[in-house]
């Protein structure tokens, strides 16, 4: 499909931590092979004829982009707070469109069944009417006012709370995630994930945290982390089609899919069709 | 109109989900709590998840991905986002026709299942897959012997083999594989049965050996 919107994007295509001089692997973006090598404070990114693509560095992640006139990358304005711990939790390759792993992310409906007993549990699986816009001067999709029941919000979490949630998609391969942090419930811990699209139907999710945890290992927060994307992975490359449907004929919402309808309709209204379907199959 | 074997009915017990598939068509088949069989489209109408991962509760097949729960028809019953939530009619899969008979699952795609004659009382040996088309698995059939003369076809789909009568029921699941479900005459030994069950396996070597061989 069309790569016109995608390729102007920034995608995350590596983590600092994990490079240094001399680091030098293959990887994919949109259907194209590229090389990500290190040192991880000035890394470099080629393309398949070796030309240097351009490179930066942000939220402990090395991005880069394909296209002629990349637009500016979103800010995360914790990603500057000093109190925080900023937790990159390696990389989660998914047989799927970049585009549901996205939706996936933005779904809170799915937690007590696919994530039993830690980001939700039967019987409480009803999701109360939350707020979803499209913030037209930024031009993000934004989720507010959403709460739901955890038995297990986070690694730090001591006990069941009803955490609130806001989601963020600054762009089409990327969501943030803003939820009540259990040690301090009046600041929001932050939870991102950069999805790098190898392809249409093949991608890489990064996920990366901004926390207020100063005392959990961090080998405990990648692990927990890493347990949740992994039984997303299951759900995730069992939709049928890979693609993410935009023709409202191919599948059917109710009520808390708001955030998923209104980020279909954001997708549909910018062109953002790399990884999507425009008409029924 | 055909009529698929997409298993074993002793390899499907109540409450249980498989995942089946009948040319080309990538299918769900399920029985509820008291037995009731039903076969979809592999697909919940929600979020494209495959229902072959869900779940029974009761009568009804829940999607692995939200929990909605569907009855054996295939109307959709119950949204737990939604608990309060009577689903609207237009929620329902994709449904096809599925029967039990002699011990096997049949399903078809358009109306109601016409399973082949067959002699009663046969018992459910086994499944195999096999990675070779039908035609290659019935033409092996008949060249497959145990440490003897092969198999003899006394009628279509009937081998005899091992002094008992052991009946072929073949799935074309995809190209080049075919589910081979057998069943052996009533009153085999567990010996015969054994020496059946090799019989299959050898059935599905020589197979795959003419498919390369013929590759």
């Amino acid at each position: 499909m069309s790569l016109e919107y995608a390729q102007n994007d920034w995608y995350a295509v590596g983590f600092t931590g994990d490079m240094s001089d001399g680091t030098e692997r293959q990887s994919a973006l949109l259907g194209r092979k590229i090389t990500v090598g290190g040192p991880g404070h000035s890394p470099w990114v080629r393309d398949e004829n070796g030309a240097d693509l351009p490179v930066q560095v942000r939220y402990n992640h090395v991005w880069t982009a394909i296209g002629p006139e990349p637009r500016r990358l979103f800010d995360i304005a914790e990603a500057d707070e000093p109190d925080r711990r900023f937790v990159p939790c390696g990389a989660v390759k998914v047989l799927c469109s970049p585009l549901r792993a996205v939706e996936n992310f933005l779904d809170i409906a799915h937690f007590p069944f696919v994530h039993t007993d830690i980001l939700g549990a039967e019987p409480h699986t009803e999701v109360s009417p939350y707020r979803v816009e499209i913030r037209e001067d930024v031009d993000e999709v934004w989720a507010t006012q959403i709460g739901f029941y955890q038995p297990q919000a986070a690694k730090s979490a001591t006990e069941a709370i009803t955490t609130k949630y806001e989601y963020r998609v600054p762009a089409p391969t990327s969501a943030v995630l803003y939820k009540t942090c259990p040690p301090r419930p009046e600041a929001w811990d932050v939870i991102a994930i950069f999805v790098q699209p190898f392809d249409e139907d093949v991608c890489v999710v990064w996920p990366w945290m901004a926390l207020i945890d100063e005392t959990t290992a961090y080998g405990d927060l990648v692990h927990f982390q890493q347990e949740i994307f992994l039984q997303d992975r299951s759900i995730l490359e069992n939709q049928i089609p890979a693609r993410l449907p935009l023709d409202p004929k191919m599948e059917i919402p109710t009520r808390s899919d708001l955030t998923s309808v209104v980020y279909r309709r954001w997708l549909k209204r910018k062109g953002a069709f790399y990884g999507a379907l425009t008409h029924a199959a | 109109m055909t009529t698929y074997p997409v298993g074993l009915a002793r390899d499907l017990p109540n409450g249980r989900v498989m995942r089946a598939g009948v040319d080309g068509v990538d299918m769900v088949v399920w029985r509820d709590s008291r037995g009731t069989l039903a076969a979809w489209g592999n697909r919940c109408p929600h979020r494209g998840m495959r229902l072959s991962h869900g779940f029974v509760r009761g009568d009804r097949l829940a999607c692995l991905y939200h929990g909605w729960q569907y009855d054996a028809s295939g109307q959709c019953r119950y949204i737990p986002a939604h608990p309060d939530l009577n689903p609207p009619e237009s929620i329902r899969t994709v449904s096809y026709h599925a029967a039990e008979t002699g011990g096997v699952i049949w399903v078809s795609l358009s109306e109601g299942p016409e399973p082949p004659e067959m002699p009663a009382d046969f018992e459910p040996l086994r499944t195999v897959f096999v990675t070779a088309s039908e035609a290659a698995v019935t033409a092996a059939a008949s060249r497959t012997g145990l440490e003897g003369p092969p198999a003899k076809e006394t009628a279509p789909g009937v081998f005899d083999i091992a002094r008992r009568r052991i009946i072929l029921f073949c799935n074309p699941a995809g190209p080049e594989r075919t589910e081979v479900h057998s069943l052996i005459e009533p009153g085999a030994s567990s010996e015969e049965k054994r020496l059946a069950s090799r019989w299959c396996e050898a059935v599905r070597r020589t197979a795959e050996a003419s498919e390369r061989a013929a590759a």
